[in-house]
């Protein structure tokens, strides 16, 4: 039902508009423009118009002075290593890879682990430890950073060698010789938060007749996960695994604040050298050209992930699949 | 007897190993910002505040002195901007997508769904340009207004999960008193989502309260928030780890205190086969 004053013409008007106006709140089309337009237009303003600006840059040297030079395919084709090539890029890649592929399965495994393991404690511990887990993601991400960069400081004055020095063990340069392992490790933390709620939420849905069966048939708690818990998760495990895959090709801001892209590119993924090309070394139009990139490379992710879902599935309110 | 509470005993056992270096951390985190010298690396030998004292004491900071209250005050007008704008039009889609029949409207709630996988930090080059031409750059309700354009897509599924809660029969009954589209919403929903408009405010506040990279990159070094003090400390050569522990515990508290209110909102918003996606 659209508007329906003008079907009662004779009535008269209890809320109290002056006809004109009336006449115009009442179109069905102004109204609907007045409710959806505000976020249709924020949303154009700053999703495509920075993709576009984006996509525009990336064909100029824009530099600090920030004025547009078109240069055709010279930043595409010095990050493909064609002619001039950019000697940091192949070790920016393989950095995206091993962090991807290093803190996907921490997320997915650790956030799986958490959520059945805090299933089968008593409820007040559960949701203490899943409290616990969750802490990354309440705090700011300065404030995590700077957790992780303390912790794992190489002086005696980091919290991790504070305690080795204590216990009578030498200092440990962690930022210099394991920085990938942390920056995974902290990333991977921050998925496990959500993963591990979106898993126990999951779990909670299970109806209790098929673990209770399975229990006075005689199957272990492990058996329990493995055969009967696992696979009524395949739809959350499928969603966060997509999610998560995304997040962490496009995230930068904890590596920036851990490591900084240090100690010598060694954490250096591609989209915070994109960041570091434009906003370190101004060099803008080359950064677009390696956002313009990423963006592709999210456009199919989303493609794929939207053809293996379907998008009534996406809206659909349903958890688990029986 | 002995195996069966042996075998109940592992899950704590292995819940408490796996938290354990990440309990250490935060324990150690708290107690480094009351503890005045530390033993063992984790245990203050005296308690006390003085690491606090930025409460009342301007901070140094390269040749310049700023307070805390000066980062506060600007975080605050950040957050409350950013909290404000992405209320205003997530209550106004919300409703729409909840009750009006209109042509790509799946379309538009899945967009929204895509768009909330995007991490907004990776247009940051073009929104640095864009903001430049409309000469919004480097100040503070011109990037609040960006930042508060990354949460309009979950903002806009909360809000319709809070309108589709409501019966039809209060707004039918309005509309045949002859009250347009615009006065349902105004005079009749507004008031019966008060928890909902609190929830998606929190949460827009929340997120420009957290953020570290906007007001980073977007705003001058000379406007500091509590975000990129906090990180120009951290940059210094000599960093006094009690000092900006206290201080993080002060940043991070009011947000801490808002996500329990925002939790049992969050339950509502189905994202991606799990409730309560942040």
């Amino acid at each position: 039902m659209a508007s329906s004053s003008s079907k009662w013409p004779g009535r008269p008007d209890k809320a109290g508009l002056p006809f004109q106006v009336r006449k115009i709140l009442g179109n069905r089309r102004i109204s609907l423009s007045i409710f959806i337009g505000p976020s249709v237009g924020l949303v154009f303003l700053f999703y495509f118009i920075p993709v576009i600006l984006t996509f525009l840059i990336a064909f100029t040297d824009m530099d600090r002075t920030l004025t547009w030079r078109f240069t055709g395919f010279d930043n595409f084709s010095r990050l493909l290593g064609i002619g001039v090539r950019d000697p940091i890029i192949p070790r920016v890649l393989l950095n995206t890879i091993i962090y991807t592929l290093g803190a996907l399965p921490v997320t997915i495994i650790g956030g799986l682990f958490i959520a059945i393991l805090s299933m089968r404690v008593r409820a007040g511990v559960g949701l203490f430890f899943r409290t616990v887990f969750f802490i990354p993601r309440a705090i700011p991400p300065v404030v995590y950073g700077f957790l992780w960069a303390w912790a794992f400081e190489g002086t005696r004055y980091g919290l991790f060698n504070a305690i080795r020095a204590a216990l009578g063990l030498p200092i440990v340069q962690w930022l210099i010789h394991y920085p990938m392992i942390i920056v995974i490790l902290a990333n991977g933390l921050l998925g496990i938060s959500l993963a591990m709620l979106v898993f126990s939420s999951a779990i909670a849905t299970i109806p209790q007749e098929l673990t209770r069966a399975a229990e006075v048939d005689g199957a272990s708690a492990t058996q329990i996960a493995r055969y009967i818990i696992l696979p009524l998760l395949k739809w959350p495990i499928l969603t966060m695994t997509a999610w998560h895959l995304m997040s962490f090709l496009n995230s930068y801001v904890y590596i920036m604040l851990i490591t900084g892209g240090g100690p010598y590119y060694a954490t250096e993924v591609w989209s915070l050298y994109a960041y570091h090309v434009a906003f370190t070394q101004y060099r803008y139009g080359y950064g677009a050209s390696l956002t313009a990139l990423l963006v592709v490379v999210n456009v199919i992710l989303l493609l794929l992930v939207l053809r293996a879902f379907g998008m009534q599935r996406m809206l659909a309110r349903g958890k688990i699949e029986m | 007897m002995v195996i069966k509470r042996v075998t109940k005993a592992i899950p704590y056992i292995l819940l408490l190993l796996i938290a354990a270096p990440f309990l250490t951390m935060y324990i150690g985190f708290f107690l480094r910002a009351f503890g005045e010298r530390m033993v063992l690396g984790v245990i203050p030998e005296r308690w006390g505040v003085n690491n606090f004292r930025f409460l009342w004491q301007p901070i140094a900071w390269g040749l310049e002195k700023t307070t805390m209250w000066a980062a506060l005050g600007n975080t605050m007008l950040f957050a409350t901007v950013s909290g404000f704008i992405v209320t205003v039009i997530c209550m106004l889609a919300g409703y729409a997508l909840s009750r009006i029949e209109f042509r790509g409207k799946t379309f538009f709630l899945v967009l929204q769904l895509i768009l909330h996988a995007v991490p907004g930090q990776i247009l940051l080059i073009g929104i640095f340009f864009l903001l430049l031409y409309i000469r919004l750059l480097h100040q503070i309700p011109g990037v609040a207004l960006a930042r508060a354009a990354l949460e309009i897509p979950l903002g806009i599924w909360m809000a319709k999960g809070f309108f589709d809660g409501i019966p039809w029969d209060v707004e039918r009954a309005a509309m045949i008193d002859g009250c347009t589209r615009f006065q349902v919403w105004y005079k009749i929903f507004l008031p019966l989502v008060k928890p909902g408009i609190a929830a998606v405010f929190i949460w827009g506040f929340l997120f420009a309260w957290h953020d570290f990279i906007y007001v980073y990159t977007l705003l001058p070094g000379t406007i500091k928030l509590m975000a990129t003090l906090i990180q120009s400390l951290l940059a210094t050569e000599v960093v006094d780890y009690g000092y900006l522990a206290a201080m993080s515990l002060v940043y991070s508290l009011p947000p801490l205190i808002l996500f329990i209110f925002l939790q049992r909102a969050l339950l509502k918003v189905p994202i991606f086969g799990g409730k309560g996606a942040v």
